[in-house]
């Protein structure tokens, strides 16, 4: 018996993959780490219990390993709560029970055979790292793009070296077979699909630092998260993407940005060298002089250049005075306008604009909680847009001469950690009342008031824990307890709490290179992405706005959110595609600056000047 | 004398009845208005809006429970659920036509009170776009009499007398200030083209029920006590519950007296103090003016007396038992910055200091005369009058629980189903 709720829950996985990372250091689920493939992940296990429920998928061997490996230990539950509020070990346990009463009803398990492709696809990578099991394939046939519809591939084989990666785009050559790569089981750009094979890089998470050369050497099963974590240990630090996501294949796909691109820069900013696998099975480096040149730049859809099976990341020195801070506007002109005198005065490494919904959202451990704060911060405080910064001493120092009032790290704790209170009604109706011709944060947000925030907020790990789960107040209390999880440095480089913009729905998101002196262009092009989506219906919002390249150009971002299982919520993006792509299009072409990301995709190898500049 | 009846409660005998379009009928004047208009056996179109999920209907009937309005009262009040700041008041056709076609007198109260500049076009689409489009919407009707609720301190940036009638002003203190005296201009070329009676409603601070302390709206004079209030109940419970870990950061402890010292020092403010006025004089003054001014005209609805932010604070010290506020002179702020507590009051003060040090004196004798007549008077704000406003606020938790049960005073009304056309809705 399945449970719909439960099943519904697990339709709603967002596919992110947060659940392969240790971010919260509860440790990963066991089983997939032991065994690498997607669906011994939570994430996994999501699909399997909705294609079971859907009946799509038998009960085979594979998946009885599969449910079997799973000890129950929770962690799922903790990960995927911080980031998402659902609670997965639910799933967990109904394919237990579901597995049991199949058994118990004295039903058969389903053997999977082989072929002879798989056959040869196992000479290659090994007896244990290519399968065909149905429980397998469709813990890849998901994508977290909300449009993708659910795809099986034939096979899923684990490449452990480079040489078997060359070794399964020849086979995959000779027999004909499509082939993809997931580099850590999905693609959270999405449509990453074949009827075929899909080579997941789980197995390849070599990382090796040269720091003579301030290179590390970064093999494509590596993310984001565990790739910062290997370099801070030795004093350094990496441009950084989304934390589940592989480092190879976000620079290939999206060029790696991040509101550390204003001091990181983007693209082949990022690297000192690619190694390839092109698609005759050949290996190449980008730095060859004979290797086909990624570097440029054309404005078309365009395939990458091969498999990456191995970058060599640049490097970036941390020095020990670094702290984070945010600047209040009131208005996102002016915030867009400090953030590029701070890109062109060269004041801080990472630069962000936020919005009250992604401040709000990121600091919030529920998604109710995020709904008071926002309303706390933009209708009552009238704190609408931030400038978010990182830097050192001097660049604090220049930020507070030129500002009157910054968030600095003592007041975000107090923040993070008195959340639930700051969107106490009671305190919200006296900060509301607070009329004049300065916004509220002005006053609430100068030295003098801490005592009186200190006491109003009541700042403590227990606080923050309030608003979640009684049963994991315990956990979160000794999670906010940690000084990393109120840590506005930490918290950036890791990017563990961006993927809470999902929480509410999935996330579409408008990514637009726009020119940093042009606030009037971005302003149009966020006024007709939110036109579009209300037209039909679409939750829409600001995402962020980071400079690049001394204040010349931006990465603007600009977010649709839809419930990806829900048809109605998919024909309405679907629709709405029909008018924004022509704006954007038109926009790329005929505005200076203008570049939808949609045009870098796959060319993220290209120098950034091939495109913010021409 | 009629003010210090509790307003709610008075039945008139129905005589003259006419029938009323009352704007913001779910504000704090408006409401107020239509329910002694009601009561006076007047029909009344109310002009309202759905918010947070109520409709404008739900929202006048727990208005209308407050009041303890009955249900044959009730019957004699139909909602109109419309917006001030769109085309034809966002009403549908029907109610166009009834407006046009039925109403004799408007009660315009509906207005945006922020001073702020920050919300300065939100203050404009109401107070100037609001008002136009209700001008529009009426300009071909019946409607004979148009009762503006403005302010005394369209007088702007001036000191000393302020005369009964309309005047040029060079400089305000805020928007509302401004917007509400380009409303008052708007209204009376309006007014004076159409052959229209105006009669211009400026009352001064408007509080609560004198008598009985209820009121519906917590802020201007109740504000900065409330905030008081808020970090009263805050600190007590931390120095009881946590041993004051807090309060010491604030200098903040239980004095020896019992009372609960509280470091804020209000900066001496040296002039008359702010002009009060009770919502009951409010209404029972204008229902006076429109009986006793068939002409129409200017009418300041003031008090006599200011009272002294000095008088003030020795109330809220002697009402909620706190020690530690007081006044402090200029020259002390220098020797000693302001904590975090004062800079709040020092935001409100900056905002509302124009009415705090109030060195204007609005001429009333026109009104003086008709209030005199009826026995109309304005009471002093005196210690039992605020300390009955004070208990109500402090039991209404300053507004929180207004409208819970128990509340109002009266058991919940079914929804009445009197006669009514498909458009608007009974709010009984």
């Amino acid at each position: 018996m399945f449970s719909e709720q439960t099943r519904q829950m697990a339709a709603q996985c967002r596919h992110y993959a947060m659940c392969k990372i240790d971010y919260l250091g509860t440790g990963i689920c066991a089983s997939g780490m032991e065994n690498h493939y997607v669906s011994h992940f939570p994430q996994g296990r999501m699909d399997i219990y909705d294609a079971l429920a859907r009946e799509l998928i038998p009960i085979t061997r594979g998946l009885a390993e599969i449910v079997d490996s799973c000890d129950l230990c929770g962690i799922c539950d903790k990960q995927c709560h911080f980031v998402t509020g659902m609670r997965p070990l639910e799933v967990m346990k109904g394919l237990k029970q579901h597995l049991k009463e199949w058994i118990d009803q004295g039903n058969d398990i389903i053997p999977v055979e082989s072929d002879p492709e798989l056959d040869a696809l196992r000479e290659i990578v090994g007896w244990r790292w290519a399968t065909n099991d149905p429980a397998v394939l469709v813990t890849y046939a998901n994508d977290p793009f909300p449009l993708a519809e659910m795809r099986m591939p034939r096979y899923v084989a684990l490449p452990g070296t480079r040489d078997e990666v060359a070794a399964l785009v020849r086979f995959a050559n000779a027999r004909g077979i499509p082939y993809v790569v997931r580099g850590n089981g999905g693609s959270v750009f999405g449509f990453v699909f074949s009827d075929g094979l899909v080579m997941d890089m789980h197995r390849m998470k070599g990382i090796e630092i040269d720091a003579e050369n301030w290179v590390v050497l970064v093999e494509p099963g590596v993310t984001s998260f565990e790739l910062q974590q290997a370099v801070v240990k030795r004093g350094f630090r990496v441009n950084t993407a989304e934390p589940a996501a592989t480092v190879c294949g976000n620079i290939v796909c999206t060029g790696l940005f991040s509101t550390w691109a204003n001091a990181y820069g983007v693209n082949a900013d990022s690297f000192v060298d690619m190694e390839f696998v092109d698609n005759k099975g050949d290996i190449f480096r980008l730095n060859a002089p004979a290797a086909p040149n990624a570097f440029c730049f054309e404005h078309k859809l365009t395939p990458a250049p091969g498999i990456c099976i191995r970058a060599h990341v640049r490097l970036h020195p941390v020095t020990g005075d670094e702290e984070g801070w945010f600047v209040p506007f009131a208005s996102f002109e002016e915030a867009a306008a400090f953030a590029r005198e701070m890109s062109q005065r060269r004041i801080g490494l990472a630069i962000g604009v936020l919005g009250g919904h992604y401040l709000s959202t990121f600091m919030s451990p529920s998604a109710a909680l995020a709904d008071n704060v926002r309303f706390s911060l933009t209708e009552a405080i009238g704190l609408d847009y931030v400038v978010f910064m990182i830097g050192d001493r001097f660049a604090r120092e220049a930020v507070n001469a030129m500002q009157e009032v910054v968030i600095d790290q003592d007041l975000f704790r107090m923040f993070m950690l008195g959340l639930p209170r700051l969107a106490d009604d009671e305190w919200l109706d006296l900060v509301s009342g607070m009329d004049g011709d300065r916004p509220p944060y002005e006053i609430l947000l100068q030295r003098e008031m801490r005592p009186v925030l200190d006491a109003v907020l009541q700042p403590s790990p227990e606080t923050a824990a309030r608003q979640v789960d009684e049963d994991l107040r315990e956990f979160y209390t000794k999670l906010y307890a940690r000084p990393e999880m109120t840590d506005m440095v930490w918290l950036n480089m890791f990017r563990i709490l961006s993927a809470r913009m999902s929480r509410r729905k999935h996330m579409f998101a408008f990514l637009v290179y726009v020119p940093m002196d042009r606030v009037d262009v971005i302003e149009q092009i966020c006024t007709a992405l939110g036109r579009i989506a209300d037209d039909y219906g679409i939750d829409n919002d600001y995402g962020f706005l980071t400079p690049l390249d001394m204040g010349k150009r931006g990465i603007l971002e600009y977010d649709y959110y839809i419930d990806h299982q829900d048809p109605a919520e998919k024909e309405k993006i679907r629709k709405a595609a029909v008018v924004f792509e022509p704006f954007l299009d038109n926009l790329s072409a005929t505005t200076k600056g203008v570049k939808w990301l949609k045009y870098i995709f796959s060319q993220g190898c290209a120098r950034k000047e091939a495109f913010l500049y021409t | 004398m009629e003010s210090q009846a509790r307003s709610v409660r008075i039945t008139y005998p129905i005589n003259h009845q006419k029938t009323f379009l009352v704007t913001g009928g779910t504000g704090f004047l408006g409401s107020h208005l239509a329910v002694r208009l009601l009561a006076y056996g007047h029909r009344v179109f109310l002009l309202a809006r759905g918010r947070k999920g109520d409709s404008a209907v739900a929202r006048v009937r727990r208005l209308l429970d407050w009041f303890d309005v009955d249900d044959g009262t009730r019957s004699m009040l139909e909602v109109l659920e419309g917006e001030m700041a769109q085309p034809l008041l966002g009403l549908n056709e029907g109610d166009v036509q009834a407006v046009i076609g039925r109403v004799d007198e408007i009660v315009h109260c509906a207005s945006d009170t922020s001073f702020s500049a920050r919300k300065r076009d939100h203050v404009v689409r109401t107070n100037i776009e609001g008002l136009q489009n209700l001008l529009e919407v009426v300009q071909e009707g019946r409607c004979r009499a148009f009762h503006l609720i403005s302010t005394a301190y369209v007088a702007g940036m001036v000191s000393g007398v302020c005369r009964e009638a309309f005047g040029d002003v060079e400089a305000f203190h805020n928007i509302y200030e401004e917007t509400k005296f380009r409303a008052e201009r708007i209204a009376a070329d309006h007014c004076d083209q159409n052959g229209i009676v105006l009669y211009v409603h400026r009352p001064s601070i408007v509080y609560g029920d004198a008598n009985s302390g209820r009121t519906l709206l917590f802020n201007a004079l109740y504000y900065p006590i409330r905030t008081l209030n808020y970090f009263q109940r805050l600190y007590t419970r931390d120095i009881q519950e946590n041993n004051g870990e807090k309060a010491q950061g604030m200098g903040v402890h239980m004095a020896s007296d019992g009372t609960l010292y509280l470091p804020v020092r209000i900066e001496s403010l040296d002039a008359s103090g702010v002009n009060l006025v009770p919502v009951n004089h409010f209404v029972a003054a204008f229902m006076a003016i429109r009986k006793e001014k068939p002409e129409g005209g200017v009418f300041h609805i003031v008090n006599s007396r200011n009272t002294a932010i000095r008088q003030l604070v020795v109330y809220i010290r002697r009402f909620f038992q706190l020690s530690g506020i007081r006044i402090a002179e200029p020259d002390e702020f220098i020797k000693q910055p302001k904590n975090g507590l004062e800079l709040l009051f020092e935001n409100h003060i900056q905002v509302y200091g124009s009415y705090m040090r109030d060195s204007r004196v609005f001429e009333n004798s026109r009104t003086a005369a008709i209030l005199a007549g009826q026995d109309v008077v304005c009471p002093d704000f005196s210690y039992e009058t605020f300390a009955t406003c004070m208990r109500y606020a402090v039991d209404m938790d300053w507004g929180r629980r207004l409208y819970q049960e128990g509340d109002t005073g009266c058991a919940k009304k079914s929804l009445m189903d009197t006669k009514r056309s498909p458009h608007r809705k009974s709010a009984g």
